[in-house]
Formats: C-alpha cells, sequence, structure tokens
C-alpha cells in the first residue's frame, strides 16, 4: 500500500479539494468579479452601448445611439428586464431610473430624428453628463462600488472625488469596525490571559475542568449567546433588575441599542476564541524556566513580565488576531443588541444583499473586509514568523 | 471550475427527490395573520378548487426570490410582497404579469391593481401614546415636533421611506404637497433639517413589536408603529390612544413568481383570496385592511372593527412608491449617513 | 514548583464564571411561568418547552437542523477523514499550502464567506435549495473534522500498518484491521463537531437557505427580532444542552 503514497495521498485529498475550490475559492473568487463587473447596460442595451464605446465622448453621441436607445429601453421594458439597468444607472445619478421608465414608455411614439425627439421627451437627454454616464456603465468593468464602499464617486468626466458630506456612510462606518472590533480584541485578550493560564498552570483534573468551562461556550451557537444577551438585557430584564436590586440604578435604563451591550456581548461570545490559542501555546511552553527563575529568587511579578509573558506572547498574538477576524465580520450580535449607530460592516453587507438588491455594492464591501482580514493575518505572519494555520 | 462547481451541484440536485406535480405554494409574512388566512382564505380555495395549497411564511427578503427565479428553481407560486419590491421585481421579470381577465381588476381599491399585483392587506403606520402615562399628546405632525408642549422622546422606524415624509409634515408641510416638495433638493434639506430639530428626542425602531413595547415601558412618550399592532394591542386591553390622523399607508400585494410551473391556478389562487367572500371570512377572524373595495367599504364591517385602517385611510397620506423608487437609493444612504452624525 | 499564582486563579475563576453565567441564566429562566423575566425565577414550569414541542414553526424548524446537520456530517466526516489520511500519508510539498487552503474558511469573516456563497451558488441554482445550504455548512465544517483525525492519526504508529503489509495483508485489509480501529475515535468526534457546527450556523443559513427553510438559529433570529417570548429561551437552552453533549461525546472519545 505504501507502494505509491504519493498518489493515493492525491486521490484521498482530491474530492475536499476540489469541494474547497468549487464552494469557497470560487465563490470568493465570483465576488471580487461581482465588485467590479459592469454588465446591466451591456446586456438590457447590447447595441446602445456598442455604439456608445465608439463614440468620441464629446458633445453629444450620433443618431444611431439615439435611435438604438429608445427601441432597446422599450423591447427592455416589454420583455421586463428594465429593472436592473435602470436600478445600476440610478444607483450612480438618482433620477435615471424615472428617465428610463418614461422613454421606454414613450419608446413607440418616438419617430426619427432621435436625436431630436428623446431631448423633446426629457431634456435630460441633451446632457452630455447622461450619455458619458451610460457610456461609462457600458463595463465591462466599473470602479464604481469600490470607490462608493469608500465614499468616493466619479464625475460625468470621470473623475474621482468624495461623495457629499451628507451622503457619506461607510468611512465611518468602516473606522467603526475597526474601532468595535479593536476594543473588543482588547478585552478579550486582557480577560482570557489570566484563564489561558491558569488552564496551563493548573493539573488534572482541574485544568481539564477549566478548559471544558471554554469550550462549552465555544461550541454553543454565537445565536444562543447573542440571543442570551438580548434576554437578559432588556429593559425589565435581569440585568436592570440586578442593578436596580444593588442599588447601583435608581430605575431600569435602556441597555439593548447601546455601544456598550455590542462591547460587551461581542466580547463575551469571541472570548473562547482568544482564549484557546494562548492556552494552547501556554501549555506548551517549558515549566523549568520559570522553576529556574523562582530559584533564583525572582518574585511573582518579575517572573510574569520576564518569562511567562514574553513565551505567551505567540498564543497572544494568534488569539488576538483570531478574535479580530471574527469581529470585523460580525452581525449576529450587533444586529442583536446594537442601535441604529452600532451595525457594523456585516450589516451593511446584508442589507445590500437581501433588502437593496444591489450586489456590486454587498460586493464591494465584501472586498475590503476580506482586505482587511488578510491584513491581519499578513501581520500576524510577520510578527510570528507563523500564519494562522500552524495556530492551534 | 466552473464546470466543477456546475458538476457538483448537478450531482447534489440529483441526489434530492425530484419534485412531483406540487401543490400549490403561496408565502406571507407568517405569524397569527397567516394562520386565520390559512383557515379562511387559502383553505376554502381548495374546497372550491380541488387544488391543494401549501403556505410558508418568509421575512420579505426579495434577495432569496431573485436568487430562485434566477436559477430557474422557483419553488414559491404566489407570494405577498411590498409595493417597491413588486414594482422592482416586476421590472426586472421576478413577478407574472397578472392576468387581468383571470382576476377581476374592477374589485380593487385605487391603486391596488398593478401590473404585477393584486392588491391583498393595506398597512400604516400612526402615531400612538399611552393614555395613562400621557392624557394629551400630538394631534398631528406638526405638534409632534413640537417637543416643548409635548415633552418626551419620539419613536419612529429606522429608514428614510417614511421619516422624511414625516419630517416634512413636522415642519408644516401639508400632507398633498409632500412628495412634490421633497422632490426638490431644497425640500430634502428641508426634512433632515426638521429631523436635526428634534433629533435629541428622537429614537428610531426596527422591529415592529418594538413601538408598542418601546410605549407600554414608559421609554417613549410617542410612537409612530404600525397601525394594525397597535389596534391589536388595543383590542387586548392597553389603554393607547391611536391618533388616524397622522396615518401613512401602503398596500401590500399578491404577486404571482415567474417561472412558477403553476402559474395558471397561481392566477386562480390570487382571484378568490382577493374576493369579498373569502375576505370577509378573514376580516370576521382578524381585524385586516382590505384592498377588496366591496369588503373595505362594508358597512357592517366598518361598524364591527372601528380600528380597521379602512375606516380612516381618508385621512391618511398614500406613501408613493414610484418616488421612492426612483429616489430611494440617495436618500436612505443619507438618511444612513445623517443616522452615524 | 508551588500551584499558580492566587491572584491568577481568582482572575481566572471570574473571567470563566462571566463566560457560563449568561447561559446558566438563560437555561433558569426558560423555566419561568410568565413572559417577564425575574432572577430569581418566580416559580418553574415547562410552559415554554411545551410551547417548543408543539408549535408548528418549531417543530418544522428542528427537523430541518436535523436534516441539514446529518447531511453536513455525513459529508464534512467522509471527505475530511480521507483528506486528512492524505495529509498523513503524503508527506509532499505542498502539504503547508493544502493546510492553509483548509484552514483560510475559519479564519474568513463569515459574512464574506456566506455573500461570497450566494452569488456563486446563484449562477449555478443552487443558492437557496437544500443542497446549496448543505454544501455551504460542509465547508465551514469540514476543518474541525480534519483536525480531529489529524490529531487522531498523529498518535498512530506507520509501523504497524508496514508490519500488517510485509504479513501480507492486501491494504485495504491493514487499513481495515490496523488503521481504523485506532482512529475511529477522531473520525467520530469528527463528525459530532461537523454536525454541532452545522445545527449551529447561522449567517450561512441566512443568506443560503431557501426562503421559507427555517433552520432552529433561523427561527430564533426571526423570532427574537419580532418579539421575544421565552420560548427563544427554551429553544436556546435546548441547543445549549445539545452542545453540552456533544462537548462531552467528544471528551470521551479523545480520552479512548
Amino acid at each position: 500500500m505504501l507502494a505509491r503514497p504519493k498518489l493515493l495521498a492525491a486521490a484521498l485529498l482530491a474530492p475536499l479539494m476540489l469541494l474547497l475550490a468549487g464552494a469557497f475559492l470560487l465563490p470568493v473568487a465570483v465576488t471580487l468579479a461581482t465588485a467590479v463587473t459592469d454588465r446591466e447596460v451591456t446586456s438590457s442595451l447590447p447595441r446602445t452601448a456598442a455604439l456608445l464605446r465608439a463614440w468620441d465622448g464629446k458633445e453629444l453621441p450620433p443618431e444611431p445611439a439615439f435611435a438604438a436607445m429608445a427601441e432597446e429601453l422599450a423591447a427592455a421594458l416589454e420583455e421586463r428586464r428594465i429593472g436592473e439597468v435602470s436600478q445600476r444607472l440610478n444607483f450612480e445619478r438618482t433620477g435615471m431610473r424615472a428617465l428610463l421608465l418614461r422613454t421606454a414608455r414613450a419608446g413607440p411614439r418616438l419617430s426619427a430624428p432621435y436625436a431630436a425627439s428623446l431631448p423633446a421627451l426629457d431634456p435630460a437627454w441633451a446632457d452630455p453628463a447622461t450619455w458619458k454616464l451610460i457610456r461609462r456603465a457600458a463595463g465591462p468593468v466599473t470602479s464604481l462600488y469600490l470607490l462608493r464602499a469608500l465614499d468616493f464617486t466619479r464625475t460625468p468626466d470621470g473623475e474621482v472625488q468624495a461623495v457629499a458630506p451628507d451622503q457619506a456612510v461607510f468611512r465611518t462606518l468602516f473606522l467603526r469596525t475597526l474601532w468595535v472590533s479593536l476594543q473588543v480584541t482588547l478585552a478579550c485578550v486582557l480577560l482570557g490571559w489570566p484563564v489561558a493560564a491558569a488552564i496551563a498552570a493548573l493539573r488534572p483534573p482541574w485544568s481539564s475542568a477549566a478548559l471544558f468551562m471554554v469550550l462549552l461556550p465555544f461550541w454553543s451557537s454565537v445565536l444562543v449567546r447573542s440571543t442570551a444577551w438580548f434576554a437578559l438585557l432588556q429593559r425589565e430584564g435581569p440585568v436592570n433588575q440586578a442593578l436596580v436590586f444593588l442599588g447601583l440604578l435608581d430605575a431600569p435604563i435602556q441597555l439593548v441599542g447601546t455601544r456598550a451591550a455590542v462591547l460587551l456581548a461581542t466580547a463575551h461570545v469571541l472570548l473562547p476564541v482568544a482564549i484557546l490559542p494562548m492556552a494552547g501555546v501556554m501549555m506548551r511552553l517549558d515549566p523549568r524556566h520559570a522553576q529556574a527563575a523562582a530559584s533564583l529568587g525572582a518574585g511573582p511579578w518579575l517572573r510574569f513580565r520576564r518569562i511567562l509573558l514574553p513565551l505567551s506572547l505567540p498564543g497572544v498574538l494568534a488569539g488576538a488576531a483570531m478574535t479580530f477576524l471574527l469581529a470585523v465580520g460580525f452581525y449576529i450580535t450587533p444586529a442583536l443588541v446594537g442601535g441604529e449607530r452600532d451595525q457594523l460592516v456585516a450589516w451593511f453587507i446584508a442589507q445590500f444583499l437581501n433588502r437593496d438588491v444591489n450586489w456590486g455594492m454587498a460586493a464591494a464591501l465584501s472586498v475590503y473586509l476580506l482586505l482587511m482580514a488578510g491584513a491581519v493575518a499578513a501581520l500576524l505572519r510577520l510578527f510570528t514568523g507563523r500564519g494562522l494555520a500552524s495556530a492551534p | 471550475m466552473k464546470r466543477i462547481l456546475a458538476a457538483l451541484a448537478g450531482l447534489l440536485l440529483a441526489a434530492t427527490p425530484a419534485l412531483a406535480q406540487r401543490e400549490l405554494t403561496i408565502v406571507a409574512g407568517g405569524g397569527t395573520l397567516q394562520d386565520h388566512m390559512r383557515r379562511t382564505l387559502f383553505e376554502s380555495f381548495t374546497r372550491a378548487t380541488g387544488i391543494p395549497v401549501r403556505d410558508t411564511a418568509y421575512d420579505y427578503n426579495v434577495g432569496p426570490i431573485r436568487a430562485m427565479v434566477q436559477a430557474r428553481n422557483v419553488t414559491w407560486d404566489v407570494v405577498l410582497v411590498e409595493a417597491p419590491d413588486l414594482i422592482r421585481g416586476c421590472e426586472d421579470g421576478v413577478f407574472e404579469r397578472i392576468d387581468w381577465s383571470v382576476v377581476d381588476r374592477s374589485k380593487f381599491l385605487p391603486g391596488g391593481a398593478i401590473t404585477c399585483g393584486a392588491g391583498a392587506i393595506g398597512w400604516g403606520i400612526a402615531v400612538f401614546r399611552d393614555l395613562n402615562r400621557n392624557p394629551t399628546g400630538p394631534s398631528d405632525w406638526q405638534e409632534f415636533w413640537d417637543v416643548q408642549r409635548f415633552p418626551g422622546r419620539r419613536t419612529l422606524r429606522r429608514g428614510a421611506r417614511m421619516t422624511l415624509e414625516i419630517a416634512l409634515m413636522g415642519d408644516g408641510v401639508p400632507a398633498a404637497e409632500v412628495y412634490k416638495v421633497l422632490a426638490t433638493q431644497a425640500g430634502q434639506q428641508r426634512a433632515f433639517a426638521a429631523l436635526d430639530r428634534i433629533r435629541p428626542h428622537l429614537h428610531f425602531w426596527t422591529g415592529g413589536q418594538q413601538p408598542i413595547e418601546l410605549v407600554n415601558s414608559g421609554e417613549v412618550a410617542f410612537a409612530a408603529g404600525f397601525v394594525g399592532r397597535t389596534a391589536n394591542a388595543i383590542r387586548s386591553g392597553a389603554r393607547l390612544d391611536l391618533n388616524w390622523d397622522t396615518l401613512l399607508y401602503s398596500y401590500d400585494y399578491w404577486a404571482v413568481v415567474r417561472g412558477s410551473p403553476n402559474t395558471a391556478n397561481a392566477m386562480r389562487l390570487v382571484d378568490h383570496i382577493t374576493n369579498p367572500e373569502p375576505l370577509r371570512a378573514l376580516a370576521a377572524a382578524w381585524p385586516i385592511n382590505p384592498v377588496t373595495a366591496a369588503v373595505a367599504n362594508d358597512a357592517a364591517i366598518r361598524a364591527a372593527n372601528p380600528l380597521m385602517m379602512s375606516n380612516h385611510q381618508d385621512r391618511g397620506l398614500q406613501i408613493d412608491t414610484e418616488f421612492w423608487l426612483d429616489q430611494g437609493t440617495d436618500l436612505e444612504q443619507r438618511f444612513a449617513s445623517w443616522l452615524n452624525r | 514548583m508551588k500551584g499558580p499564582h492566587p491572584l491568577l486563579l481568582v482572575a481566572a475563576a471570574l473571567v470563566l464564571a462571566f463566560l457560563l453565567a449568561p447561559m446558566l441564566a438563560v437555561v433558569v429562566l426558560s423555566f419561568a411561568p410568565t413572559e417577564v423575566l425575574h432572577l430569581p425565577p418566580r416559580g418553574l414550569s415547562l410552559r415554554w418547552y411545551r410551547d417548543f414541542l408543539t408549535n408548528d414553526r418549531w417543530v418544522l424548524a428542528t427537523r430541518n437542523s436535523l436534516v441539514v446537520g446529518t447531511a453536513v456530517m455525513v459529508l464534512a466526516t467522509l471527505l475530511g477523514s480521507m483528506a486528512a489520511l492524505g495529509l498523513h500519508l503524503g508527506r509532499f510539498r505542498g502539504r503547508g499550502v493544502i493546510l492553509a487552503l483548509l484552514t483560510l474558511p475559519m479564519v474568513t469573516p463569515f459574512i464574506v464567506t456566506a455573500a461570497s456563497m450566494f452569488f456563486a451558488f446563484s449562477l449555478v441554482g443552487l443558492a437557496s435549495t437544500l443542497p446549496g445550504l448543505v454544501l455551504g455548512h460542509v465547508v465551514v465544517a469540514v476543518p474541525f473534522v480534519v483536525i480531529s483525525v489529524l490529531a487522531s492519526l498523529s498518535t498512530f504508529d506507520d509501523g504497524l500498518l508496514r508490519a500488517a503489509a510485509s504479513l501480507g495483508a492486501p491494504p485495504w485489509m491493514a487499513w481495515q484491521r490496523v488503521l481504523l480501529p485506532r482512529i475511529w475515535p477522531g473520525i467520530a468526534a469528527g463528525a459530532v463537531f461537523a454536525f454541532a457546527t452545522s445545527l449551529d450556523e447561522f449567517v450561512i443559513t441566512l443568506f443560503l437557505a431557501g426562503p421559507g427553510q427555517f433552520t432552529l438559529p433561523r427561527q430564533m433570529y426571526a423570532n427574537v427580532r419580532e418579539y421575544m417570548t421565552p420560548t427563544i429561551l427554551a429553544a436556546s437552552s435546548l441547543l445549549f444542552l445539545a452542545s453540552f453533549l456533544f462537548l462531552l461525546a467528544t471528551e470521551a472519545l479523545r480520552k479512548r
């Protein structure tokens, strides 16, 4: 059986590799593609798109482009595929949906020369900016979503500029996501370190018991634990009752819907994720280092600062990185216990995907989230010389 | 790689038992209302036609419906959708055009019959307050904005739709002119400025039951919440005052999912469940806001349900769905930005 | 050497209490007789468990969860165990890359994984279908199987296989008689991990489950958003109990 171990190994690995390639890597690639693909104009108005691409982009396009626009819009309305293209253009400039629908409905009544009849219907057709916008949306690739996801946009002439301040959402959102994730990571590492150190220092069966108490929440659902906080933090819920009972509060206060609730619940949910890698590293530490230090007369504080802390650092970094990676993509917990100023990037991704049906924006936000996660993984590698795969 | 994925998909699909000629599947928002719909609307259709109907619930997220249509794996036939999703879905070919030779077009209230949808139920939001805690309260949106005369926190639904209309009315714009004003840059700025003015007193809810809970617990003094839920709370004994002069309303529609193998029967189902007789039975069991004129204007039903929205609809403002489809993306983003600040 | 510093033990105990307290509180509250939650509870009742067991929506969600979980368990255990064996046998150069690929789904933000699957699966008609949901769960569950089986393989002495071969046993027999009896606890533990992962998974389910395909977590979420009833706490407690049993099972398997 060991005659061709490599072949056998490859055969054993192949099915899973195919699955991961097909159901994970490829989908991520599709997301990257979705973030930069512009296909609505080309697929709904193919002839217009081709004519506009041939146009020099100055003044107004030639009559055939006007004619193609009128015909293809009417056809798209009739065949019911005008929604995608009108939403796509309306996303870049408000008013485009109304313009396209009005033109499509009037389509059969319009007559040549269309370069005159379209502007007569709506003066926007006499504005080169309208045509430039459509030409730019004729793809095949676009930076629109990636720009918008960072609160940038393009002028009709294609220059990048920041969106109006009253439209800016996403930079604040990313900063907030980063900030919340950092706070949660810090809290998890600070709270988790003593537990990890205790697990490593205790003897069986106490060490196993402590580990069990970390694994239990680790294996119970994130949703279950977030729901628990949601129930406990209600205005008439147990936490408020306890605080009033203890005399810390005069009357119950609002807890659900606050940033504090988000931080508390998220840190609680992610704490085991921080503890496990730290405990893994600390359990492998050679206790003789500490013993030697102790025999040389070093007190507990010195032993902690000079030996345990530096030696546990790889575990701390791995635990912090795992916590941070999960925190930046957190969805349920902030959605359940957070208020309107506490939602993170993931909430907007879900919103764009399920409610607004704006897949380009959902994909663009995902791309930046991936970049953030990749940067953290790369930083970890830089600091420890190891990747996450080797973390326990 | 795409081929691998497709092959895998094929394999898995082959593994699931092929669905034989299936029954009609109708999908609504769930809850008690749907339990009553099953008894009064769906089961009476089966009795009348012999066609079995299965009903299931969803959370009004249209993403999955689009995925289903795109994948040509349509397992739903009739679905209850909100107006903006219906119109967008209609333009995209997600929903079938209603066959008006099967469904009687003339039976609906104005706006109840549109290309891809047959009016199902009305819904609205209006201001209510706890009479024990606040014997007096704002009688219109302008007074809602008057935090001196009526102190206390107020809650509105999170989102630009409805909130911006409300803000303009709070700033003194008459209901009839709200959308004309909101269509202008100056009007939009005016709406946000009005929101700014009472921002410290504002709270925004997301789940439909929250306004009731917030008012019950005294956390807010005045809430704009779904009238159906408020009416239910009043019927089950809560001492709430529901102010119909602040009503903003719209309809949900029955739509047929495109690519359904049962389109013809689905149209018959849509016709049946918008007919007066089954709807009267539903209205007797549960206070709904029918979009079928014969039921909405039925004096007996009106008298039996003083809290039914149909009784008060003429005092409200109908939400302009087309406006929100044209301006919504921009305004919602600006609202999100405003919330962030 | 002396035991750990008392200060450390106190700190660790406090943090562990913080970790477990909310879950225990929920278990206690799930037996509340009223809708308003009090701690300590004013009386005991099984009212919310009865509601859970008799309400169609919860029963259906439980059934959906079990169906998906079982399918995920079978697929993930099969593929994961094979892959772990392959990794163990072949000491080839790409091993590190493959390990990294295996762990990628664990470190990619779940929301991105879920959104990506939604995009890609809609292209091939897998989104909003049961097979698509199972596939999605397998991707996030399979690393646990691989790690679990690899761990049990690391204590397996390859010499035994060589000995069996030198005695003339055909490879399949050597595997079946020598290898499997030694590593099955690892495989079984992996299966439990896979099932538990699927049972608890929420974000991928939110995007990939067909409309109307409610699993337990999805049903819980739908309920919490709308109207908080203690039935959710009963469901939470049952899921928590399941996690507890899974963990006990894997611990028992680990000790074999």
